[in-house]
């Protein structure tokens, strides 16, 4: 109930972002239920059937192979999702632990954020790029990259969230009375990052989906036979001119989905305004 | 033996390759049943001396350079950090100026007083509850049950300061420190708490020292005062004597420059000049810049405390009601 209210509240008013959350529940749907949607499977090559424009079966037209784009794009929105999550929780477990850590013990720190820095300084894409090439083309690889590019700036913030909340009087209090550093940093400190947490959590996750398509379409994300939307514009991009659905849908999807989640984001970062600090501690 | 002696106490800020020492040779003690009020103006060093005490200036650029603390006949400073956390919140506790941040916005109240308990008594989660129930009763919150649910913004600034009270007072501390309790909180409410605090303390022998800058909150509060200028403590002595006498003019200046209700005046009295900054050097008397009766002596020779009275100990060469 507490949950529903405080959802509606975010979103009340912002049509743009209801919107994009309503989108948002397709692309989970459809990656849930994918196998049960999807009215081929995604890996069938059929010679025959290349090329075909958008109609019926095929809602999508299909690619060279003669596999059915829709059926793709669906089992597409899979990756989507699982490589956004993922991303999003590899980079708040390593970045968050590293902000927080580095805030609390101010020397290792020093440290830690100087490494953060030196890693702040490649552009993600290239730095993804670096790393990709240096192991193999996987699905948990891509994963693991594309967390790891976003772990730092997710560092930073926390870093600074961190800061401040330490010298908060609660703090103190608890110190007054006998709390350890790891239940002050996991039980006090926490708990009060997890707003700032969910906004950036929207954030990688939309360009998490950006980074998975552009390393995708460069060749180095997932492998070639996995469908994604990214592997669907790289495989595709030399039938432009004879097929362009097969370009065109694949990036719809995915600025749709990149555009939604912001909005979403964005939604989600106002409402933790602190003027609006009351609504979200969950009463 | 008193439960917590404080002998020579030196604070020093580290300040690029400096330590500047900004608490100097500060001793008292306090006992069992006793109030001890430190009193100064913003900047004199009397809350840290009490976050000195309570170890909380740990990795805050200033620290305890010099002196002794013990408490129950334990040196504080020798003890290792988990053996401190021990006494802390169980044998000493703290109350803070702000109540209005010294909750953790993101808990229940109840359960910020459960977790103090667990810490330090083994008791089983529905035992703590039942006991944090008690403690919100026990600081005159209206209708606890309901209460230990709330979270802090729920609360009123007095309501949050006297669940803060239930905290430190969880455990049955030996030593309580207030440090300014009650600074953020209307007149009325500043009555209630600070009537609370000494209730409480009749009942468990508590001792208290309540920092404030109000001499008024002193007066009517402690058995003993002392008064801080600068980080040294320049006159301490039992609260009717040190309002009789005024001996330091620091004091005497401090309790002037509070405005009476039954006078009218266009002007209020002042202490002449400024606070030294922190690392100024100045020779002899610390206040003989700003004392009215200052003379050459003042501008030489730094005062040792002397006891003018029994008890009563001033640092100053020419106390009023002394011989001169």
């Amino acid at each position: 109930m507490m949950a529903v209210a405080s959802i509606r509240s975010v979103f009340a008013g912002r049509t743009f972002a209801q919107i994009g959350l309503v989108w948002l529940a397709f692309v989970a749907l459809a990656a849930i239920f994918s196998p049960l949607i999807a009215p081929f499977d995604p890996y069938e090559i059929d010679p025959i059937a290349r090329l075909t424009e958008p109609g019926w079966p095929h809602l999508f037209g299909t690619d060279h192979f003669g596999r059915d784009s829709f059926s793709r794009a669906l089992y597409g929105a899979r990756m989507t999702v699982l490589i956004g999550l993922g991303a999003v929780i590899v980079a708040l477990l390593t970045g968050g632990l590293v902000g927080m850590l580095s805030a609390y013990f101010t020397r290792l720190g020093h440290v830690l954020m100087r490494g953060v820095d030196v890693l702040m300084a490649f552009p993600a894409l290239l730095m993804a790029l670096v790393l990709m090439t240096l192991l193999e083309r996987s699905v948990m690889n891509t994963i693991i990259v594309i967390g790891v590019v976003y772990a730092t700036t997710t560092a930073r913030i926390l870093f600074g969230m961190t800061l401040k909340l330490k010298g908060e009087v609660f703090v103190d209090a608890a110190v007054c009375s006998g709390a350890g550093h790891a239940s002050i940093l996991f039980r006090h400190i926490l708990p009060n990052l997890v707003s700032p947490l969910l906004v950036q959590a929207s954030f990688i996750f939309a360009f998490a989906q950006l980074q998975a398509a552009a390393l995708d379409f460069l060749g180095l994300g997932l492998p070639p036979e996995v469908p994604s939307w990214g592997n669907m514009l790289s495989e595709e991009r030399i039938y432009v001119t004879r097929a362009p659905w097969l370009l065109i849908f694949p990036g719809a999807l995915i600025i749709l989905s990149v555009f939604s989640m912001n909005l979403v984001g964005d939604a989600m970062r106002d409402s933790i305004d602190p003027r609006f600090k009351d609504d979200i501690a969950g009463v | 033996m008193a439960l917590l002696d404080v002998e020579n106490l030196e604070i020093s800020i580290r300040f690029g390759h400096e330590l500047l020492p900004v608490v100097r040779g500060v001793s008292f003690s306090v006992d069992e049943n006793e109030t001890l009020g430190i009193v100064g103006e913003s900047g004199c060093g009397k809350s840290l001396t009490a976050l000195a005490i309570m170890g909380l200036l740990e990795g805050s650029g200033v620290r305890v350079t010099g002196g002794r603390m013990r408490f129950g006949g334990r040196d504080l400073l020798a003890m290792s950090a988990d053996e401190r956390r021990h006494i802390m919140g169980n044998d000493m506790a703290m109350i803070f100026q702000e109540p209005m941040t010294s909750l953790n916005p993101v808990y229940r109240v109840g359960d910020q007083i459960i977790e103090a308990l667990q810490q330090h008594r083994n008791l089983s989660r529905r035992a703590a509850r039942r006991r944090a129930i008690e403690l919100l009763d026990l600081v005159r919150i209206p209708e606890p049950d309901s209460r230990v649910d709330s979270f802090p913004h729920q609360l009123s600034g007095g309501q949050r300061q006297r669940v803060m009270i239930a905290m430190a007072l969880s455990c049955d501390p030996k030593l309580l420190i207030a440090d300014e309790p009650t600074t953020a909180l209307d007149v009325t409410v500043q009555k209630e708490v600070l009537d609370l605090m000494l209730d409480l303390q009749k009942r468990t022998g508590t001792a208290i020292i309540l920092i404030s800058h109000d001499l008024g909150v002193i007066a009517e509060t402690c058995n003993s005062v002392a008064v801080m200028y600068w980080g040294r403590l320049v006159e301490t002595a039992p609260t009717d004597a040190l309002f009789e006498t005024l001996a330091h003019p620091y004091t005497r200046g401090l309790l002037h420059s509070i405005p009476a209700i039954d006078r009218d005046v266009d002007w209020l009295d002042a202490i002449p000049g400024r606070v030294p900054t922190i690392g100024e050097q100045i020779a002899g008397c610390p206040f003989h810049p700003r004392c009215p009766r200052a003379e050459s002596r003042c501008r030489h020779e730094v005062p040792q405390p002397r006891e003018i009275a029994p008890g009563h100990l001033v640092e100053c060469h020419f106390p009023y009601g002394g011989d001169r």
